[in-house]
């Protein structure tokens, strides 16, 4: 048993690993799946408890998670331990790495935003001059996509411009009620786009890997998966050059394992598997591993408030969400910034926050109790420029608990990102007054980078093999049995959730790998 | 042996027969002779002891505010948030003495914002007034305090100084005033309002301790050091 190979050993159970998983086990291959953390027993592990039984009364732990601002202390247990698993920055450029270890990773947790990218973002240099175009083009993920989302069960309206390609989706034909009407009416002559949502709606509540792919995978029987297995380096044949499998820790006892394979697939998320790879001296030879991190501005926008639907007048008139696809730099150009955000916006029947009024006591309360079930929201998502100086890189002075180096966060926003959020807040405060709402807050400033838990790039594909770490297929340069099939390939990061595009990417290296594997290529 | 002799011997051979039974049936019904395993016993029927949040019972010893600084906070409480509508107010739901706790446990920057807050009020109290803050009447600490109110959304308090302060201390007093245990049995009274709760996820699994450059090792014995086995527990 001991001296077992396995086909694919798959690092990490998210959606990118679970995918590949579901994709090589069905053609019949063996895989071996290596997660760091345990599997998440909800009926075990949860239970409904009111604040005031918990030490904090539900603020998050002082001292704990300082990074993962969407923590609080009825969900602290779920996040990887910053002091268990360290990283490091620059105190004037704080990174919020936001991290699960649990089995499924995060698809246990996101927002389900379900979006294609488009060659907007494909062929972006092109368009714009800046960065790297793909390798690939939404033409080549298409038909992955439409899978996915079929997987996914994605709900949305085939109403997207070019820069928003509509896929295979759920039809969501519920009509605009009269405040997103009113937006849609102010925002359209101002370029601005609006669509519905589109959401992956899952099955029975979730949309995770633990639910829509490991199950396959395990119906096959050509899975095994074990849980709790910190991966500290990959292992290389030293006469063929190829990979082999890997060395781990286990978790709780400290025991280093190992174990042989003869094709790696890294899913482990974007910086956990470029952090493997740089501590293993892999795939490097271009010298770009690490470099190119991206992801997604997140936290600018403003709340403002419907008037007609104050006073508790707010049924019939307030409810319903949607997408503003990014609008700016497609026809027009900016003077102040590339690329584009976009916006998500929701007409709400809740109450609307204390934070929104300048009031306390009762004051505070005769207001939010008037303006109750009338809050309008607008929030920004915007493309972060891939930059070389944003990067990654190991700190071999510290080690996380497992004694692994850890990573050193190296990447701050620009002036490209700051004017976007400004121009972002400058657009919806116009199109709300336009439409005759109150605005009642704003934010112009971004969080720092990494909040949006959509973190991208470092061991980008292309196809020049000295300017990029992947090629097409997700498949290293340096070494054809090693595939990084999660968000580390990314060229460019877009304004849209990856998710959808990760899964795509994912299946369409499995299907090329087995294939490969079909014709004994690999 | 006479026959009387050999009756008597009879009938005291039942007898000890019947105790010998009676010994054993008793000997059934009680525990098994100690030691037995710790854990033994303990089942899902086994009574869970109701127990209450200490801070409804006992005094808290202030941790983090001075003296002076618990005072000015009461008030700001009082003032901030008064008990309304048939719910308790920061004060009833013990909130200054619980951020006593959390703020004494919270890293430098966000004690710093409170101590430095506290101490602002109480000199501008003074300085305006002639009166610590928590002599202030209503009218007074609102003309203290209002002009550093700002409308803000989340993760983005003001940064300019004594504005992050009277914001943060008011979001975090309403916060922690909603979760309490006072604020629960107000909505439990009311006939349409339930007990705000939240699903809790406890540690999935115990922790591993090996934090730090090396991980630590696993404790063990020392040979020949204490004639008791020292066992970490």
């Amino acid at each position: 048993m001991k001296s077992e190979v396995f086909d694919v050993l798959i690092v990490g159970s998210g959606h990118a690993g679970g995918m590949a998983t579901k994709v090589l086990t069905e053609k019949g291959i063996r895989c071996l799946m290596l997660n760091a953390g345990p599997v998440a027993d909800v009926s075990r592990d949860t239970a409904r408890k009111p604040a005031y039984e918990l030490p904090y009364r539900g603020f998050r732990p002082p001292g704990r998670l300082e990074h993962v601002f969407q923590s609080n202390e009825f969900n602290a247990n779920v996040w990887v331990d910053e002091q268990e698993v360290p990283y490091t920055f620059d105190p004037a450029h704080p990174y919020n790495w936001v991290r699960v270890r649990l089995f499924g990773g995060r698809s246990l947790f996101w927002s389900r935003q379900s979006f294609r990218l488009s060659d907007y973002e494909f062929k972006a240099k092109s368009h714009d001059g800046f960065g790297e175009d793909w390798p690939i083009s939404h033409a080549d993920l298409a038909p992955f996509y439409s899978r996915v989302e079929e997987i996914f069960q994605v709900a949305g309206a085939l109403d997207g411009p070019p820069q928003m390609p509509d896929g295979n989706f759920v039809l969501d034909d519920d009509p605009w009620t009269p405040s997103m009407q009113r937006f849609i009416a102010a925002a359209t002559p101002k370029g601005m786009p609006v669509c519905k949502q589109r959401r992956a709606m899952g099955r029975d509540g979730l949309a995770s890997s633990v639910n829509l792919l490991l199950p396959d995978a395990e119906k096959t029987g050509k899975l095994t998966s074990i849980a709790n297995a910190v991966v500290r380096k990959l292992t290389v044949d030293k006469n063929t050059g190829l990979l082999n499998g890997c060395v781990f820790i286990d978790r709780h006892t400290l025991q280093e394992m190992s174990v042989k394979a003869r094709v790696v697939v890294l899913a482990a998320g974007t910086l956990e598997s470029t952090r493997l790879l740089l501590n293993s001296g892999l795939a490097n030879s271009s010298g770009v591993m690490g470099h190119y991190l991206m992801d997604q501005i997140y936290g600018a926008g403003l709340v403002a408030s419907v008037p007609e639907a104050r006073g508790g007048k707010g049924k019939g008139i307030m409810g319903g969400a949607a997408i503003v696809p990014r609008f700016r730099n497609i026809s027009t150009k900016s003077e102040k910034f590339l690329r584009g955000y976009a916006f998500n916006v929701t007409s709400s029947t809740g109450g609307v926050g204390a934070r929104n009024f300048a009031a306390f006591g009762a004051e505070l309360q005769q207001k939010m109790e008037e303006y109750h079930g009338s809050a309008f929201y607008m929030g920004i998502m915007g493309e972060v420029l891939g930059r070389r100086e944003n990067h990654v890189r190991i700190n071999p002075g510290k080690v996380d608990a497992w004694g692994i180096p850890v990573l050193h966060v190296e990447t701050k926003y620009t002036d490209n990102e700051y004017n976007m959020a400004k121009d972002a807040v400058d657009a919806a405060t116009q199109v709300v007054e336009s439409a005759g709402f109150e605005v009642l807050s704003t934010n112009a400033v971004p969080n720092p980078p990494g909040y949006s838990i959509h973190e991208v790039g470092t061991c980008r594909m292309g196809d020049d093999p000295k300017a990029s770490v992947l090629n097409k297929w997700s498949q290293s340069h340096d070494h054809k049995n090693l595939f990084v099939v999660d968000g580390a390939a990314f060229t460019s990061a877009g304004w849209q959730n990856p998710t959808m595009t990760i899964l795509a990417l994912s299946m369409r290296a499995s299907e090329h790998l087995a294939e490969e594997m079909g014709k004994l290529n690999i | 042996m006479h026959r009387r002799d050999f009756v008597r011997s009879l009938i005291a051979a039942v007898v000890a027969s019947k105790g010998m039974v009676g010994q054993q049936a008793a000997r059934q019904q009680l525990p098994i002779a100690a030691p037995v395993p710790w854990t033994l016993g303990l089942n899902p029927k086994t009574p869970i002891p109701q127990t209450v949040v200490a801070e409804g019972i006992a005094e808290a010893k202030l941790r983090f505010f001075t003296a002076p600084q618990m005072e000015s906070m009461k008030r700001l409480c009082d003032l901030l948030m008064p008990a309304m509508g048939g719910k308790p107010g920061a004060v009833e739901a013990e909130t200054p003495q619980f951020l006593d706790m959390l703020i004494g446990e919270s890293p430098e920057s966000r004690r710093k914002i409170y101590a430095g807050g506290l101490d602002w009020m109480e000199a501008e109290s003074q300085k305006k007034y002639k009166l610590p803050f928590s002599k202030l009447d209503d009218g007074q600490a609102t003309a203290l305090l209002k002009p550093w109110l700002r409308t803000w959304m989340s993760d983005h308090p003001p940064v300019e100084s004594h504005a992050d302060f009277v914001n943060v201390a008011h979001d975090d007093i309403r916060e922690a005033t909603f979760n309490s245990e006072a604020w629960a049995e107000s909505l439990a009274a009311s006939t349409h309002e339930g007990t705000p709760t939240g699903v809790y996820w406890s540690a999935v699994d115990p922790e591993t301790h090996g934090t730090g450059p090396s991980p630590k090792p696993h404790v063990q014995a020392a040979k020949g050091a204490a004639k008791m086995p020292m066992y970490p527990r």
